[in-house]
């Protein structure tokens, strides 16, 4: 049975010609009528993902990808349609959520982990663990206002793969940190998906995608233009890119 | 195909999309409690650098609104022996109602990274934000009885039992309204400004440097419709004078309490599954 199922997707945003955010704007605005565009970003899209897989999604910017996993992660609620989820999901849509620069390496690692759905058990756990992956035992007491970025990125990374449920919803992490972390981050991405996690992993990065899913989508104008083996939606995303959204469509 | 608009929503936010969605526990009963915890330490920490002296300049605010107003109304009030008693109430209440509710409102806006990035319960980010207001009260609880004893009106320790209820009870209070407010804060990024005014008014409305007995009696009704009056009137009522109100005045609180929760919850289930959209 698969573990996502997402059934006739569809989201939309209501653009408004002016736009009020304030109660003075709502108020001054009572006999002004404002007109409201409606930005189609999903357009009944479905697809399932089956235990174990790893999943890519491929498309432009604006095709809808975030948004996409936003809604298969609960962040966003759909128009319409329905997704259907059989196993506990991690989120990692961003590394190092909630950081906070005025504490410490070890108080971030709770921070980020209690964000993650970690109990402070397993945190404290694997506290030692998160640290040796990321380098960074010697710097574990030093506020993170002190850390360089890469030296945050692995942080992040360390906890994020503790953190891994299930299913990993992924939204381009790979795209940081120098080469030998890079490599290291690769191979424990490999082993989370050998020892059975389904992978749900939005990239730009064509080797990525390839190298690492069994299959992919590919979005385009809010809907599914390709859905198949990895390497070949890899191929068309790049000619996808040749070409005009409005050819790309209609292709 | 199904709108989502009617669908099953929980306040914890488990569910969030189609009515036949299946959402397995993603945070179990002890995730929460660690997030709720390990938010609660380190916005401490963060806010008072992890020192008692830094916590100390929480308490000086009131603390000092405290002397200048004792100082000047003693003497308007000087023929209430009770007048500096009732003051410390009313205004080490009313300091946790004004900085709970303030923080309440912006707490899902503050800590918007984690509506629209992570699938952590929202509801914890409201409640976890009244908690630098929460520990200011309990020192200020204890900086009251020491008041009221030097002062020479020890409470009993059942005076102090409803005097806890009280605390208590406004702090549901301040939750209902800070689980209505966070979520409107993100479509009206004004109401802060708004809310400003109102508790400037509220603090005046609220017989907080004066005796409620000056005004007639006439008027009692209206400012026993702001919610921080009941409590504060009971709270001196138990504290200073050792009487407890009356079984109407207790059914009167709990309606207080109960509508401020239900319509603070009412708000946050209708806009919260929404909210990560307006950031």
């Amino acid at each position: 049975m698969n573990v996502i199922e997402v059934e006739a997707v569809s989201k939309a945003f209501r653009i408004p010609s002016v736009h009020r955010n304030t109660v003075r704007e709502h108020v001054l605005g009572v006999l002004e009528p404002r007109r409201f565009e409606q930005l189609q970003v999903l357009d009944r899209v479905s697809f399932s993902v089956a235990p174990g897989e790893a999943l890519g999604i491929m498309g432009r910017n604006g095709g809808g990808k975030s948004t996409l996993l936003k809604i298969v992660c609960s962040v966003y609620q759909p128009d319409s349609g329905r997704v259907v989820r059989r196993a506990a999901i991690t989120p990692i849509l961003e590394l190092g959520l909630g950081w906070n620069p005025e504490l410490d390496a070890i108080d971030n690692v709770c921070l980020f982990g209690s964000v993650m759905g970690l109990t402070l058990r397993e945190i404290r756990q694997r506290m030692d663990r998160i640290l040796e992956f990321a380098e960074l035992e010697r710097f574990a007491n030093l506020k993170l206002k002190h850390y360089s970025s890469g030296m945050s990125s692995r942080l992040g990374y360390a906890v994020a793969f503790e953190a891994a449920r299930d299913v990993l919803v992924l939204d381009e992490i790979f795209a940081v940190g120098d080469a030998g972390f890079r490599a290291k981050c690769e191979e424990r991405f490999r082993s989370l998906h050998a020892a059975g996690h389904t992978v749900v992993l939005v990239s730009h990065d064509p080797r990525s995608v390839g190298e690492f899913c069994d299959r992919a989508l590919l979005l385009e104008g809010g809907r599914i233009a390709m859905d198949g083996r990895a390497k070949d939606v890899s191929q068309e995303y790049l000619s996808l890119l040749n070409r005009t959204p409005e050819a790309a469509v209609h292709a | 195909m199904r709108a989502s608009r009617g669908t099953k929503r929980s306040l914890v936010g488990a569910v969030t999309t189609g009515a036949e969605s299946i959402n397995p526990a993603a945070f179990g009963r002890d995730a929460r409690a660690g997030l709720l915890w390990t938010l609660v330490r380190t916005d401490f920490k963060v806010r008072y650098h992890g020192t008692a002296g830094g916590f100390v300049w929480a308490l000086l605010k009131p603390l000092t609104m405290f002397v200048m107003l004792m100082a000047v109304f003693s003497f308007v009030f000087g023929s209430d022996p009770n007048y500096k008693l009732d003051l410390i109430i009313g205004l080490f209440l009313w300091d946790f109602f004004a900085e709970g509710t303030k923080a309440g409102l912006t707490s899902l806006h503050s800590r918007g990274f984690l509506l629209s990035k992570a699938r952590c319960p929202a509801w914890i980010l409201v409640v976890t934000s009244i908690s630098n207001a929460v520990i200011t009260l309990v020192v200020f609880i204890g900086i009251m009885l020491a008041f009221l004893i030097w002062a020479g009106h020890p409470p009993s320790p059942a005076s102090v039992g409803l005097f806890l209820i009280y605390c208590f009870a406004l702090m549901l209070i301040v939750i209902g309204f800070s689980l209505a407010t966070s979520v409107l804060f993100l479509r009206y990024r004004d109401l802060n400004q708004v809310w400003d005014l109102v508790t400037q008014v509220g603090f005046f409305v609220a017989p907080i440097i004066y005796p409620i007995g000056i005004l007639p009696e006439r008027f009692h009704f209206y400012l026993y419709l702001w919610a921080p009056t009941p409590v504060i009137q009971f709270a001196r009522s138990v504290l200073v004078d050792g009487a407890a109100p009356t079984l109407t005045a207790h059914v009167y609180l709990a309606a207080a309490v109960g509508s401020s929760i239900a319509i603070g919850v009412w708000l946050y289930r209708k806009l919260g599954p929404r909210a990560a959209e307006y950031l």
